[in-house]
């Protein structure tokens, strides 16, 4: 009987757009949580395969029933196993989303490409899913329909990044700095940066900056306990007094500016001063204190750039823009790596048959060249073992292919012929070894 | 051979205007094959363009320089020549929109002349003269790319300074690197400018000593080595930042244009040929 056309494939799970922070955390699985959660998933009858991804945006399991029959008591188990028994408010509707078979595979493609993230296209959720694919290899819950769906997932998150922009430009105040300094300097490592104030928002933009290469980072805060404390963070960066600032500033390429001062700590004249010295040398200028921390009236200086919250929003948001018009792209790649899943599973339906083609020419090799080597010197007979081999390997290619071929017509046919031909009987299904 | 020619002049811009288009495809990230083989094609055009050149050399047995048409033609091929060469050292091709584009139009220029005969001059054997030409071109070509960068340039100075980022944002090297290739071209022009100023003044004091000084074309040329003279030492003592020499690229190439267009056509004496 010829298989489905896809896997039966169960995903319940829930999102940041279905729940709030305090039931998505309830149900948050750290590494060691979700190896247990498989490992009492499996020891269910009605469940051959599982994987399970846990974000803190997201927690979503994807199940292979080992029978269609079988999914609603997979469901039930995984809710009494999960969702319910953490967070009973989950049950209310419209907190949890479940979907099966092509629409579950196509969720985690969506997933892994960043298509379901939060900000569009962000590049962490692919590492998160390898990662989560790693721990269902460790425990052994993802038998071949689970691992090829997880390889195509990858595969497409992967390539989305690659070929279509959906990754492109920064979309956070850190970045947008870093994408900034990009557009001016030739190199960040050589940039020498001054990053004025040391609380959250100077900490993730010099954590930013150190990760995208820059190396010459001087922070300057007025408080010396919290600059302390930055550099106990980023031991890498140097520091500076706070009134030293104005002579440091010809000497930086990029400042950013992050105080919680109420007055502008650099005033035009600052800068002004500072551009004479640096000659023709650009600076860049970002203000991310609200209100500013920067003379506004520095902007009007030849070569310096300005920047504040509003102008890298400015940026962000044509950013996100341009990551939403590569939807279509994404999506029309993902089609491409579903339809290749799919594909793989109906190409199982010959995997018997060419096991059993394989198998059967193997037997007459065995049995022609047992009665040959009789007549043959000892020497020779490692090399008549080769050349059959190679023979029987060359002649079955094409047979076996063309058997694979799920994009042909009369598939169902195809086999029924082959069966015929070659006296073939076999109803053996490779994958459900695995599934035991 | 002539028809050869004939059917060059109608080709070489068009297939300049294809490479450009393909070039476009990439610069402005719409997904198509184009963008794979705009460098396959931009050096099919360049053999193709030199063939050209080869063959109009050989069919007036001299340097084909003589007219206004044949120097635009020469410029063209070494703009592109030059582009090629740098996108192979940087491998970098954001900016081949841009530059190919200009090729197009310098090209398109040439072939809009048509192929006038050009004079047989005998002054053109001259060692002196071979040089003063082969200088004027390396430097209106190099003065053609820097104001290509400069135009860039422009574009990305205008996106940082004012907040709003443009399709150019992103998509072309840095602000310095703009500058640093504006800046290198704008050297090799004048250093290469001066040069075809002097050979040209040797030849002009043996050959016309009494009228050369007036001739509005050397008048025009002469401005055009001031005005880039006067930038790169500005720019060199600190005065001028990357947006004025920029500014004076663009002008210089205006004038440059003006000079081989509106001198050599209308006022010119001696100065006939280029």
């Amino acid at each position: 009987m010829a298989r489905p056309d896809g896997p039966p494939l169960l995903l319940v799970g829930t999102d940041y757009r279905l729940a709030p922070l305090e039931l998505r955390e309830r149900v948050a699985l750290s590494p060691a949580e979700t190896e247990e959660l498989l490992v009492a998933l499996l020891a269910r009858p009605a469940i051959g395969e599982a994987f399970a991804l846990s974000t803190c945006n997201r927690t979503e399991v994807y199940l292979a029933p080992r029978d269609e029959r079988d999914e609603e008591t997979a469901y039930r188990e995984l809710l009494d196993l999960l969702f319910l028994a953490r967070a009973p408010e989950l049950g209310q509707p419209g907190r949890l989303f479940v979907q099966r078979n092509r629409e579950a595979a196509h969720h985690l493609l969506s997933v892994a490409s960043g298509l379901e993230s939060m900000v569009l296209g962000e590049p962490e959720i692919l590492g998160q899913v390898k990662q989560a694919a790693g721990i269902a290899e460790q425990v052994g819950s993802g038998g071949p329909v689970m691992q090829h769906l997880l390889r195509a997932a990858i595969e497409a998150g992967g390539r989305a990044r690659r070929e279509t922009g959906i990754a492109s430009g920064a979309v956070s105040l850190g970045y947008a700095t870093v994408e900034l300094a990009k557009n001016i300097f030739r190199e960040l490592e050589q940039c020498r940066i001054l990053i004025l104030g040391a609380g959250e928002t100077a900490k993730l933009v010099a954590r930013n900056l150190l990760e995208r290469g820059a190396r010459k980072l001087t922070v300057a805060n007025r408080t010396a306990e919290r600059l302390e404390a930055m550099r106990r963070e980023l031991p890498t960066i140097e520091t500076l007094p706070f009134d030293q600032r104005v002579a440091a500033l010809a000497g930086a390429d990029l400042i950013v500016v992050a105080t919680g001062a109420e007055e502008p700590v650099l005033t035009r004249r600052d800068l002004s001063a500072a551009m004479d010295v640096r000659g023709s040398r650009p600076l860049l200028v970002v203000d991310l204190g609200v209100p500013r921390n920067v003379d506004p009236g520095a902007a009007k200086i030849g070569n310096l750039f300005l920047h504040t919250i509003d102008s890298l929003q400015n940026l962000i948001e044509r950013n996100l823009k341009r990551r939403r018009e590569e939807v279509p792209k994404v999506e029309e790649l993902l089609g491409r790596e579903l339809d290749r899943f799919f594909s793989w599973y109906k190409s199982l339906d010959a995997e018997p048959i060419v096991a059993e083609l394989q198998r059967q020419a193997e037997e007459i090799r065995k049995r022609e060249l047992a009665a040959a080597y009789a007549r043959f010197p000892a020497e020779t007979h490692a090399d008549l073992d080769r050349l059959t081999r190679s023979l029987v390997k060359k002649i079955l290619h094409h047979p076996s292919a063309r058997l694979r071929d799920v994009e042909g017509e009369n598939t169902a046919a195809r086999l029924a012929i082959a069966r015929d031909l070659f006296r073939l009987d076999s109803r053996t299904d490779p994958t459900d070894g695995n599934k035991e | 051979m002539e028809t050869f020619l004939s059917v060059g002049v109608v080709l070489l811009p068009l297939a300049y205007l294809v490479v450009a288009a393909a070039y476009g495809f990439l610069f402005f990230s719409v997904p198509s094959k184009a963008s794979r083989w705009a460098t396959p094609a931009l050096l099919g055009t360049l053999a193709f363009h030199l063939l050209y050149l080869v063959v109009l050399a050989y069919r007036w047995h001299q340097f084909p320089a003589a007219t206004v048409a044949q120097a635009l033609s020469i410029i063209a091929f070494a703009i592109a020549g030059v582009y090629a060469l740098v996108e192979w050292l940087g491998r970098e091709r954001s900016t081949g929109f841009w530059l190919v584009g200009l090729v197009f139009f310098f090209q398109l220029f040439s072939s809009l002349l048509g192929r006038p005969v050009p004079p047989d001059l005998a002054r053109f054997k001259d060692g002196v003269i071979a040089i003063h030409i082969s200088l004027a071109l390396l430097g209106y070509t190099a003065f053609a790319i820097a104001a290509g960068y400069a135009f860039l340039f422009l574009q990305l100075y205008r996106d940082l300074k004012g907040g709003r980022f443009s399709t150019f944002f992103g998509k072309l090297p840095p602000l310095e690197a703009l500058e640093r290739m504006m800046l290198g071209a704008l050297v090799t022009g004048f250093a290469a400018l001066s040069g075809a100023v002097l050979s040209g003044i040797l030849f002009a004091q043996r050959e016309f000593p009494a009228v050369w000084h007036h001739d509005p074309k050397i008048i025009a040329t002469a401005a055009i080595w001031l005005l880039y003279g006067a930038a790169l030492a500005l720019h060199r003592f600190r005065r001028w930042q990357g947006k004025q020499t920029a500014i004076v690229a663009l002008t210089g190439l205006g004038a440059i244009l003006f000079s081989l267009f509106a001198v050599n056509f209308f006022f010119t004496d001696f100065h006939g040929f280029l």
